[in-house]
């Protein structure tokens, strides 16, 4: 059924469709909104889940984690230093192998105190161990919440699902919520090989020797790996039974193009409509949508721009000392490819600026016009 | 014990760090040395209670809102809460260890609020365990006399009360006055004796329509006659026309006789009997009330609530002061000549001793002048004691009836308690007197040794728990679970209204500032389900049901002894493990 | 495409009356996408509030610039905020006023029009008469003055979407409806 819904209800009513057992939660703008009708759901019944009200987003992500090693679906949903707080049990959701979401409304870290849009949060978690999944639209936001759960349950590592502040989480636009019976064949109950039972205990997260610690990254990083063709198989079985078909990347007019945008989040959106403009006007103009940070696609990536000439990023959080953090990404998929495309690094939108299509029209007239970026990053409409 | 785990690659491991199998196989509790054990201990406020009242456990089930449960509790060891939780000095309250942390618990206001409500259980019957054909015969209906016929004529004796006066309660009733002790409470719980079977009969004065040989029909005998005879003020005009006993002044007030007190009255003394008679005398309509007290405000025996609120009232006290003479015209009293004194020397009772100073006589002129210096036993009954068929009349000691820890008087089966053996004077007192002379009755009709019984000075109780005797104190208590909070106080009706009336001058606390209390309330000593323990064991060796009846699983407990560390009030003990696998 | 800016004081229901509005022309068949202006809301303090509607998927993801028309809430918003920014040519701009159009003077390349919404919110008694919620009254004018949604559309919108007292605010919208002073278009 259609509604019209905000991008945190969307994440909500993913949640709802989930059948998610233990809710953890500490508010935080812009993300309230999610918790907030879940609270709601678990009181007056609609959703069998226990609601845990906690101190803080520490205990936040122990909460979950605890239900998790439990055997329970777990899930949460934070902002910016509430994402920040949880970082260390971050380590030890993924470290312990516990499949469970957390939405992440991306919001700028202070000072300057700032409550809008910024990926920078979640990039920051990038080695944590989490998968990390970008939506542009709030269909996205509720669809991947179930594409989420589908994924994590098999390899068996955490999934963040990353929507932005305000032109995700506040803005409503139609989003078609599926029936229950048929998320339920897409997801069914899940119950893991390992879980804490009383009536026999066992010992979780204990000391692990240099003997053995390092095969355990290993097979975390195999179980990373493997969730590159876990989300392309979950997202074209989604798409077999919701109509709607989720990849690791979305490519826009990418056929033949010579310049490309690559874009994630609700930027992206936009940047279609100038995209459309300049081809309109006969330029090979395309978009690379990206849709997962981690595992980050290089393969996929380096096919999918390898016969354009430039490739403009857009990235919406800085790296300090690095620049933007999805070009470094691009540029590493690109390494070792013959006569790779010129790779323009965008700095862009940062504290919620709002980027208009002029903005990108900007970015592709730079593009355009220089062989090469001018320096390692290009900071955009920056007051100078 | 251990075993090395040897993985020889990856694929053999688990993703995750766990463990192969289940923890269980790892006994911990061999590692023990010493090991914890749940022994609850004596709280303060139990050791200094005179009736013998499990407080720390009622505490606890008013904090669960068990109030029934804690009525009951009370019950099993004092007859009177309504009255104590009125007129009782609370000892427990000056031993509580809340006194550190935001007052003292109000343990007589949860009393009184218990004794109180509505719809309570009546007191319980215990199995009958009288021998056949043993009956009791009890002289006085006194706290006393009343406690001991309770708890034998629960456990199914045929008791009989005998009654000098013609109202039933001894001092509850012709001492305390009506405004600090409603009579609907005192008839209350005399009347759920009474239905208990117990005999009363009234109007029977031992020496006088009462006699030894009467009392020889029965198989026990309890002699609990109070003291009734108020001391001399011993000086010249004492015996004008005016100057009334305070016990006497009390006893016609209370039994509502005509009263005539004049416009000025002075009361000479500083204990209860003195606060009693001088708000007594203000509320029949005296204009002014003066307490003369020898000694300083410090030293009064008087319960310091009493003096207050005789203070609010309007009561003058001039301390430092004794009176010398009764000045009197035509056989009545017109004024009283007077010394002033000062504290010298520390006497026998720790107190110092006042002495007069030399040239500082004065005079106050007086109404109606009312000495309460004190009180005795009045014994002139033992005058026709050996005379009613008895070898020899009892023995005496300090000016009260010998007694031993048994309640027994220097005669096999005569027990004796109360003030006229034990002198101590509080209702409370009385109660665990008679309790313990009920004990030992009914030992003595089953033929049984009545040695070890707790000393004089200690409390005895009819329903013990188990507890280990030593005493926890504040310094022993983990005071990083408990914050300052304070006591609430209840209301007072204003003293220029209370003052016209004997209508009870003090509210019971409501029921939220009775649950406030009883959550202060440390429980020291006893365990009260906090789960303190249950949350710190680091092994999951202690398990529970319902907030209480905590296990400790000895296959795992590696004796850490956190859990006794952690205990907020000292409810569990390490203890040595080679004692144990004795 | 569409969009729509609404001007208001926050607590008198500008965002939801973009969600109203948003919810009732996606029942009618479009696209929509209604959002607030993003920030940190304060009673009383000027707010506002988006929308944007199309035959095809909305895609853009910015805030309104260039508005095809705009409401507002408060009159006194007039003096506060330029609210005419952007606006396009031959837009309208539906002002909450008891006052005729003319007395505002806004350029001539505007349509402007009036309806006093506060007192209409009042008669029904949606919200305090100091601050009554003129949200659906408004809407019921919009409706009038830009023929872009159904009456009846809105009517379910509201039903659907406002918590509280949906038959007043239904009434005191179809009041709006037949209540609008404005130039160039007759009378209902």
């Amino acid at each position: 059924m259609e509604k019209v819904i905000m991008g945190n209800h969307a994440v909500s009513f993913g949640v709802q469709l989930a059948r998610v057992q233990v809710i953890a939660a500490y508010p935080i703008t812009p993300q309230t909104q999610i918790v907030e009708m879940l609270s709601e759901l678990c009181a007056d019944g609609r959703l069998a889940a226990k609601f845990i009200k906690v101190e803080s987003e520490h205990s936040v992500m122990a909460a979950v984690v605890g239900a998790s090693i439990a055997g329970a679906r777990a899930f949460t949903a934070t902002s910016s230093h509430g994402l920040a707080l949880m970082h260390e049990v971050l380590h030890w959701a993924a470290g312990g192998r516990l499949p469970i979401v957390a939405a992440n409304v991306n919001r700028t870290l202070g000072p300057g105190w700032n409550v809008w849009t910024e990926q920078t949060d979640s990039l920051a978690q990038r080695d944590t161990g989490w998968m990390q999944l970008y939506c542009e639209t709030n269909q996205e936001a509720l669809d991947l919440v179930l594409l989420a759960y589908r994924v994590a349950e098999k390899v068996l590592l955490p999934v963040m699902l990353v929507l932005d502040a305000f032109f995700l989480s506040h803005t409503m636009e139609p989003v078609d919520v599926p029936e229950q019976a048929l998320v339920d064949r897409f997801l069914p109950s899940f119950e893991p090989q390992y879980k804490l039972q009383p009536g026999e205990p066992c010992s979780f997260y204990g000391l692990v020797t240099p003997e053995y610690y390092m095969e355990l990254r290993h097979k975390m990083h195999l179980a990373m790996q493997s969730a590159l063709a876990e989300i392309t198989a979950a997202g074209n079985e989604f798409g077999r039974l919701f109509g709607r078909y989720y990849g690791l990347l979305e490519p826009y007019r990418l056929e033949d193009a010579d310049v490309v945008l690559v874009t994630s989040g609700s930027i992206t959106g936009t940047s279609r409509v100038v995209v459309d403009e300049w081809r309109a006007r006969g330029h090979k103009v395309g978009l690379l949508k990206m849709r997962v940070f981690r595992p980050f696609p290089f393969a996929a990536v380096r096919q999918a721009l390898a016969h354009a000439k430039k490739v403009a990023v857009l990235d919406r959080d800085i790296s300090q000392g690095l620049g933007g953090i999805w070009a470094s990404e691009t540029k590493g998929a690109l390494y070792g490819v013959a006569e790779p495309p010129v790779v323009f690094p965008f700095i862009i939108g940062l504290g919620g600026r709002d980027v208009t299509p002029e903005s990108i029209h900007k970015v592709l007239d730079y593009t355009v016009a220089h062989d090469a970026p001018e320096d390692d990053t290009v900071w955009m409409e920056v007051k100078r | 014990m251990t075993y090395q785990i040897s993985f020889r690659n990856e694929g053999e491991m688990p993703d995750l760090p766990v463990s192969s199998g289940t923890t269980l196989y790892n006994t911990t509790g061999t590692w023990r040395y010493v090991r914890p054990v749940y022994r609850n201990k004596t709280s303060p406020c139990n050791v200094a209670c005179p009736a013998g009242e499990d407080i720390a456990q009622y505490l606890g089930l008013v904090a669960k809102g068990k109030y029934q449960e804690a009525r009951l509790r009370i019950l099993e060891e004092n007859p009177f809460p309504g009255v104590c939780g009125r007129v009782c000095p609370h000892p427990c309250e000056s031993e509580c260890n809340r006194a550190e942390l935001g007052g003292s618990i109000s343990i007589h206001m949860v009393e009184r609020f218990l004794a109180d409500l509505a719809g309570g259980a009546p007191v319980q019957r215990l199995p009958s365990n009288a021998p056949a054909g043993a009956t009791v015969a009890i002289v006085g209906s006194g706290p006393a006399g009343l406690s001991c016929a309770y708890q034998l004529a629960r456990r199914g004796y045929p008791v009989t009360v005998f009654e000098a006066w013609d109202d039933l309660g001894g001092t509850m009733r012709l001492g305390i006055p009506a405004y600090r002790l409603p009579r609907h409470v005192l008839d209350a719980e005399i009347a759920a004796i009474a239905r208990l079977g117990v005999e009363m009969c009234t109007g029977r004065r031992l020496g006088d329509n009462l006699s030894t040989a009467d009392l020889r029909a029965f198989s026990a005998v309890f002699l609990a006659v109070g003291q009734q005879k108020s001391r001399a003020l011993e000086v010249a005009g004492e015996d004008a026309q005016g100057v009334v006993a305070g016990l006497d002044f009390l006893r016609r007030v209370n039994l509502g006789m005509p009263v005539e007190v004049g416009a000025r009255v002075a009361v000479v003394g500083g204990g209860n009997t003195a606060m009693d008679a001088a708000r007594a005398a203000l509320r029949l309509g005296a204009q002014t009330v003066t307490v003369l007290y020898r000694r300083s405000r410090y030293e009064m025996p008087a319960i310091a609530e009493e003096v207050q609120e005789a203070q609010d009232e309007g009561i003058c006290f001039e301390f430092l002061t004794t009176p010398v003479r009764v000045l009197t015209e035509d056989g009545a009293i017109r004024g009283l000549q007077c010394v002033r004194m000062q504290l010298g020397a520390p006497d026998g009772t720790g107190r110092r001793r006042p002495e007069p100073l030399a040239g500082s006589e004065y005079t106050l002129n007086v109404d109606v002048l009312i000495p309460a210096l004190g009180q005795e036993a009045d014994l002139a009954f033992l005058e026709h004691w050996a005379g009613g068929g008895l070898a020899q009349t009892l023995s005496m000691a300090n000016g009260l009836l010998e007694t031993d820890a048994a309640a027994q008087s220097s005669q096999t089966g005569i027990f004796v308690g109360g003030d006229s053996a034990t002198g101590f004077g509080t209702v409370a007192h009385a109660v665990g007197s008679g309790k313990r002379a009920a004990l030992a009755i009914d030992r003595y009709l089953h033929g049984e040794d009545l040695n070890g019984f707790p000393a004089l000075d200690q409390h005895v109780h009819a329903a013990p728990r188990d507890l280990d005797p030593a005493v926890v104190r504040f310094a022993d208590l983990n005071l990083a679970y408990f914050e300052e909070l304070p006591r609430p106080e209840p209301k007072q009706r204003p003293a220029i209204e209370r003052k016209r009336d004997f209508a009870e001058v003090t509210d019971g606390l409501d029921e939220q500032q009775v649950q406030q209390e009883a959550h202060r309330c440390f429980s020291c000593g006893t365990c009260n389900g906090c789960d303190t323990c249950w949350l710190y064991c680091p092994d999951v060796s202690i398990s529970r049901v319902d907030h209480s009846d905590y296990q400790v699983n000895y296959d795992y407990c590696k004796g850490c002894g956190i859990c006794a560390q952690e205990c907020p009030r000292r409810a569990i003990v390490m203890e040595e493990e080679l004692k144990w696998k004795k | 495409m569409i969009e729509v800016r609404i001007h208001g004081r926050g607590g008198q229901g500008a965002v939801i009356a973009s969600e109203v509005l948003a919810d009732a022309v996606f029942r009618a068949g479009s696209y929509v996408q209604s959002f607030p202006a993003f920030g940190v809301e304060r009673r009383g303090a000027p707010v506002a509030a988006f929308l944007r509607f199309d035959d095809q998927p909305v895609r853009l993801r910015c805030q309104v610039y260039h508005p095809d028309h705009v409401m507002v809430l408060d009159p006194s918003l007039m003096q506060v905020v330029d609210v005419t920014a952007g606006l396009k040519d031959g837009g309208w701009i539906l002002i909450n006023s008891e006052q005729p159009p003319a007395s505002f003077a806004l350029p001539s390349q505007f349509r402007t029009a009036t309806v006093d919404a506060s007192a209409i919110a009042i008669r029904h008694r949606l919200g305090p008469q100091t601050a009554p919620i003129v949200n659906t009254a408004i809407l019921g004018a919009f409706a009038y003055v830009t023929g872009l949604v159904k009456l009846d559309m809105l009517e379910v919108a509201v039903r659907e979407t406002v918590p509280i007292k949906p038959d007043s605010n239904v009434a005191a919208m179809r009041e709006a409806f037949g209540a609008v002073q404005c130039e160039g278009k007759a009378q209902p």
